[in-house]
């Protein structure tokens, strides 16, 4: 656990030697690259001037502000950032190799060289071991990639719009639309792609191995306002559906983005998920079978019913070949 | 009293300055007033200090005081070597390319931008064209020390504790596993990492194993959960017959070299794995009205088993 004090130290020993090797920077500019307010920053600085060891009292950090801007005298402590982390250093090199997965990563490019060289820091902190580089066997990240995803992370820079079939679990049936990529995701084992959709005129996310194909259409759309990013997931306006889970189905509190999870006595699990339509959840049910009950909406037990009947038709003859 | 953030910061000048370990009662003196009199509440302060600089990364030594007035006291000093990040030398270009990749994967943890900004760089706030989600759990940073340093870990895993010789991480289809000797199996096993129960992790010390030589956590298991078989049954393969709109979306994740026939209204006929029957019933269930399994006559009638259970249970239900 962080507390306040611990967080200004980490934040101090970062930013101490970073204002060392400029001399003077104004306040505002180290309150933009901390993250911090002015006051907060101010409040650090005016504390960690007061700081000192005899003989030296109040010398130790020769830092001062002056007309909004800080500056520094003789550096002598403090001149090197702390060591990174654990934490630090796992999160730069999962970071690292799972960028040299994304398209258009190059293997002898400068996020290649950069690792390599960071591969010392993280030796240090025991991330890794005494050959940096040639790590692969203890770390691997996979984001393995449908050839479109490229296609579509290429189309981002211009705008480029694309036909694409898509079929919608939700509504269990495929349309043809005309899209505009503007971002492309990994996230959870699936690609992603964000793009200005025609056929809603709005901004929409669609899976993209659920993409039967993709055709250029040789048009543009507009630049977009700002860059996008990732959507969040689900929003409340959602209905939700809550399930209990026996032990062989608790992989759907981990597959699926849930609201709430809620262990019984009988180890069995109470969960709340956010659910995209009665159709989806009707295939949830007939795939978990015996093992989930669910709880409400209080018609999902017959829709589940009645598109297991359907399936159920198929079967009656000999097998269809 | 004095701010706390002070005395952390005196401490830590002290032992990065002295030349020799420091005992408590030292350390005390030499921060004259700032810890308490009383023997029992400063080393309490002290302990609570000496764990905060500890828990933002600063590496205190500590050894027992031979001769002198303190000898057989405990010493503590900070090696100012293993305190401060090494210069790097990144040039712009790879520094730029690493602040792109902090960027462009979400960890869920500030933990990336913190190393950029003492790597000297500023994160990149905007979005970027294409990037990835890496799921974040607390203990992968701790997995990634255990791997690399050899320590053998224990946790909890879903209420059982297990005692496994860690080998390597992999994130695979969203999620991250560890791969390891498993010492109460005494075999390789494979465990979710978001399964490992809170809080629960501890790690021997290191040395404590030898990884199999050339060992890569992708070969550690099928990456198709219908393959990874809990039943006795062999190598059983379906035969299912997927209606559009589903069957180019099923050729894509199965591979085109599963199908085994074409027809002329859009429909494909595949051979997947079923050697995990469960894992097999739910893929093609999900499916739904899409799919119908054509051989063998077992998995056939399993199917049907288990559409007939889920009919009746909507019968009871009205």
């Amino acid at each position: 656990m962080t507390t306040k004090a611990e967080a200004r130290l980490r934040r101090l020993l970062v930013m101490l030697p970073w204002l060392m090797e400029r001399g003077e920077v104004p306040l505002e500019d180290v309150a933009a690259r901390f993250d911090a307010s002015i006051t907060e920053i101010e409040h650090d600085i005016e504390l960690v001037a007061m700081c000192g060891l005899p003989p030296f009292v109040d010398e130790m950090v020769d830092v001062f502000i002056d007309d909004g801007v800080v500056a520094i005298g003789v550096p002598r402590l403090f001149t090197r950032p702390l060591r990174l982390t654990a934490p630090e250093g796992f999160t730069l090199l999962a970071a690292g190799r799972a960028a040299m997965q994304l398209p258009g990563a190059d293997p002898s490019g400068p996020l290649a060289a950069g690792l390599e060289k960071i591969g010392d820091a993280l030796y240090d902190i025991g991330i890794i071991e005494d050959t940096p580089g040639d790590d692969t066997a203890g770390l691997a990240l996979e984001l393995d990639r449908p050839e479109t995803v490229d296609v579509f992370a290429a189309a981002v820079a211009g705008g480029d719009e694309f036909e694409i079939v898509y079929y919608s679990p939700a509504s269990d049936t495929t349309t043809t639309r005309r899209v505009v990529p503007r971002h492309v995701f990994a996230d959870g084992g699936h690609w992603y792609v964000v793009a200005d959709d025609d056929r809603s005129g709005a901004r929409r996310t669609f899976r993209i191995d659920r993409i039967d194909s993709a055709r250029p259409t040789g048009h543009r759309g507009p630049a977009p306002d700002a860059p996008v990013d990732r959507p969040a997931f689900f929003d409340d306006d959602v209905p939700r559906a809550t399930l209990r889970l026996r032990p062989a189905a608790r992989w759907v509190s981990e597959h699926y983005a849930v609201d709430s999870v809620e262990v019984r006595r009988d180890g069995s699990l109470d969960v709340v998920l956010p659910m995209s339509s009665e159709r989806w959840l009707s295939r949830l049910l007939l795939r978990l079978g015996d093992d989930a009950e669910c709880l409400s909406p209080p018609g999902a037990v017959a829709g589940a019913a009645a598109l297991a009947a359907t399936i159920r038709a198929r079967y009656d003859g000999a097998p269809a070949g | 009293m004095v701010d706390r953030l002070e005395r952390l910061t005196n401490l830590l000048a002290l032992l990065l300055e002295t030349p020799r370990p420091l005992t408590l009662v030292e350390i005390a003196g030499d921060l004259d007033g700032q810890y308490p009199a009383d023997e029992r509440n400063r080393r309490a302060a002290f302990e609570r200090d000496k764990a905060a600089l500890r828990s933002i990364g600063v590496p205190i030594d500590t050894s027992t005081v031979v001769g002198g007035p303190t000898a057989g006291s405990t010493g503590y000093r900070i090696d100012r070597a293993a305190y401060e990040l090494a210069d790097l030398d990144l040039s712009p270009e790879e520094m730029r390319a690493v602040q792109l990749a902090v960027a462009a994967v979400h960890t869920g943890s500030s933990a990336g931008d913190e190393a950029i900004r003492k790597l000297g760089g500023s994160p990149i706030g905007a979005p970027v064209a294409v990037s990835a989600v890496v799921p974040d759990r607390a203990e992968l940073p701790d997995l990634r020390v255990a791997i690399a340093q050899r320590s053998t870990i224990e946790f909890s895993y879903r209420g059982d504790m297990r005692r496994v010789d860690p080998w390597g991480l992999l994130l695979r289809g969203g999620f991250w596993y560890v791969v390891g000797f498993d010492h109460d199996r005494q075999a390789k096993r494979t465990f979710r990492v978001d399964r490992i129960d809170d809080g629960a992790l501890t790690l021997s010390d290191p040395g404590a194993f030898v990884r199999p030589e050339s060992f890569d956590p992708r070969d550690a298991f099928p990456s198709d959960p219908k393959l990874i078989g809990h039943v006795a049954e062999d190598d059983v393969d379906a035969l299912v017959r997927i209606d559009p709109p589903r069957a180019s979306g099923v050729v894509a994740e199965v591979g085109d070299d599963r199908v085994v026939e074409r027809t002329a209204v859009g429909a494909v006929i595949v051979r997947v794995p079923a050697a995990n029957r469960d894992a097999f019933l739910s893929w093609v269930l999900g499916l739904a009205q899409h799919a119908e399994v054509l051989a063998p006559a077992g998995l056939r009638s399993a199917v049907v088993d288990a559409l007939d259970a889920v009919i009746a249970r909507g019968e009871e239900a009205s």
